[in-house]
């Protein structure tokens, strides 16, 4: 009974193999994303900063 | 019904004097026929079935050219915009755009059953006859599906290649069925033994054709 | 979504899973005529059955969309199809694995693997026409309607596949059913194994929403950041 081994042994690493790369997707997707968002954030805050200085030197 | 009507009109008008999605499909149906014989022959695959294969393989191709011509003339031409704008409700739209598509995909139809006969030499019999109602209920259920995701599918970037990705898939269900009720009535059995796959094309036309009357609007609101 | 939620759900599942997996290769005794391989059957039929609860959210969040025009019903449909789409696959995959040693073949279109294979192409088709069009609210309504569409093929699907193997011959009469659940144990790894899945692609699904919503806040700051520029 024990011959078929391999095929069982190859199910469960696939399963588990292809949920930890969906995982790791998520995760630099999510990393990246939030990179993005802090440096537009910055952004932003400068922009806001510099047309309240501009409106007041006019 | 006066707006389905016009609609209707305009649409076989321009048709009968080009006739350019007509010869389209009629031309890609021929050519699927033919490819079908060629690809089969060799196996040694003729008769009844293969017959039913061959003309549901025709009327699934040259249906995805008719659903497709069915918005992207307007759209090529600038129509579309002018019919968006018109007090005409979205449903009455599509409506309108399914009759029309299913007149033109019948005329394909008839040109594919005729060579169907010749190339797999079958007989001008009743049972032609009786696969009527079987390619009415075929036609009607993949035009209802198909202008639906015609219109879906010329929101993409990939436009009008995205359309048999998104048919193919969810019309399968009604090709089992057809080609199976097609390859029944063509080897003689009588009207009844295609019973059974009768029911599920019948259930798959209320499906699209309600689900398309109804979420139409949503599918060409504001794009033109 | 909750951070501390999140973990914990995380935390919940790995527990679950590790159960799952201990009663599935320790707790289980073999099963009489397939053997080892049928133990690939408890973590097989969990992925199918999320597979298809996918496939539902997909529709439910389209209708929701729909109706309410809210971005996160989109997010949700596009994480659910995602999600869907992994698990589907793996389904296939696990099938075909089990089949290979069972009936001899990789493939076979019995009327279950058909049916998944129909699902896995309507995923497909749905989450390439997400990829190809713009992100807009027109997109996200087009999206909505193809998930409705999709989802009211399966019962239809179900049905004619169903008859279109049982009218032809059966090519496989070893076929054992699979599903002779005779031993109680078989049973409770079963129940554990779905609740293991179940929570797993709940994790799944709320962190891939997280990063569409955190797209969604990025998008709003790209716009404010043009309308400050605008303004200068």
């Amino acid at each position: 009974m024990m011959e078929n081994f391999g095929y069982l042994f190859a199910a469960y690493t696939i399963i588990f193999m292809v949920i930890f790369a969906y995982v790791m997707f998520i995760w630099r997707r999510q990393r990246r994303l939030e990179q993005e968002v802090a440096a537009l954030e910055r952004r932003l805050a400068e922009l806001t900063g510099q047309s309240s200085k501009t409106r007041s030197a006019s | 019904m006066s707006a389905f009507a016009a609609i209707l009109r305009k649409d076989l008008r321009l048709e009968l004097r080009s006739g350019e999605s007509t010869i389209a499909m009629v031309a890609l149906s021929i050519l699927i026929l033919v490819v079908v014989v060629f690809a089969l022959s060799q196996a040694g695959a003729r008769g009844t079935e293969a017959a039913a294969g061959a003309l549901w393989i025709a009327l699934l191709f040259s249906g995805m050219v008719g659903a497709t011509r069915a918005l992207g003339a307007e759209r090529e031409n600038g129509c579309i915009a002018g019919l968006l704008i018109a007090p005409v409700d979205r449903a009455t739209l599509y409506l309108a755009k399914l009759a029309a598509a299913l007149v033109f995909m019948a005329v394909a139809e008839i040109a594919a059953v005729i060579l169907m006969v010749l190339f797999f030499n079958l007989s001008f019999d009743s049972g032609l006859l009786r696969m009527v109602p079987i390619l009415a209920l075929g036609l009607l259920g993949f035009a209802a599906l198909a202008i639906m995701l015609a219109a879906i599918a010329g929101h993409t970037r990939l436009g009008d290649l995205t359309l048999p990705m998104l048919a193919v898939p969810i019309y399968v269900p009604a090709l089992i069925a057809g080609v199976k009720a097609s390859a029944v009535l063509l080897g003689g059995a009588p009207f009844g033994a295609a019973w059974t796959w009768i029911r599920i094309l019948i259930a798959f036309d209320v499906i699209y054709t309600v689900a398309g009357y109804l979420l139409f609007e949503h599918v060409m609101a504001e794009q033109a | 979504m909750n951070r501390n939620f999140i973990a914990m759900l995380g935390i919940v599942t790995a527990l679950l899973m590790v159960a799952a997996l201990y009663m599935a290769f320790l707790y289980v005794p073999n099963e009489a005529t397939q053997g080892i391989v049928q133990r690939i059957f408890y973590f097989h039929v969990p992925c199918a059955w999320v597979a298809f609860a996918g496939f539902g959210l997909v529709a439910i969040a389209g209708a929701l969309y729909l109706w309410l025009g809210d971005q996160i019903w989109d997010d949700l449909g596009q994480a659910a199809a995602e999600t869907g789409m992994v698990f589907c696959t793996l389904v296939l995959i696990t099938g075909s694995i089990w089949a290979k040693p069972i009936w001899g073949v990789w493939w076979t279109w019995d009327s279950r693997l058909t049916t998944t294979l129909l699902l896995w192409l309507m995923y497909g088709g749905y989450l390439m026409l997400r990829a190809a069009a713009d992100e807009t609210p027109q997109s996200a309504r087009v999206a909505a309607v193809l998930g409705i569409i999709a989802a009211l093929d399966v019962p239809v699907v179900i049905v004619s596949v169903r008859l279109w193997r049982t009218i032809h011959p059966a090519v496989l009469v070893t076929r054992q059913g699979g599903h002779g659940l005779e031993d109680p144990r078989m049973v409770a790894t079963l129940l554990v194994a779905m609740a293991a899945f179940t929570a797993l692609f709940a994790w799944l699904l709320i962190l891939r929403l997280a990063t569409l919503r955190t797209r969604a806040r990025l998008n709003r700051l790209t716009l404010e950041i043009a309308l400050a520029e605008a303004g200068d």
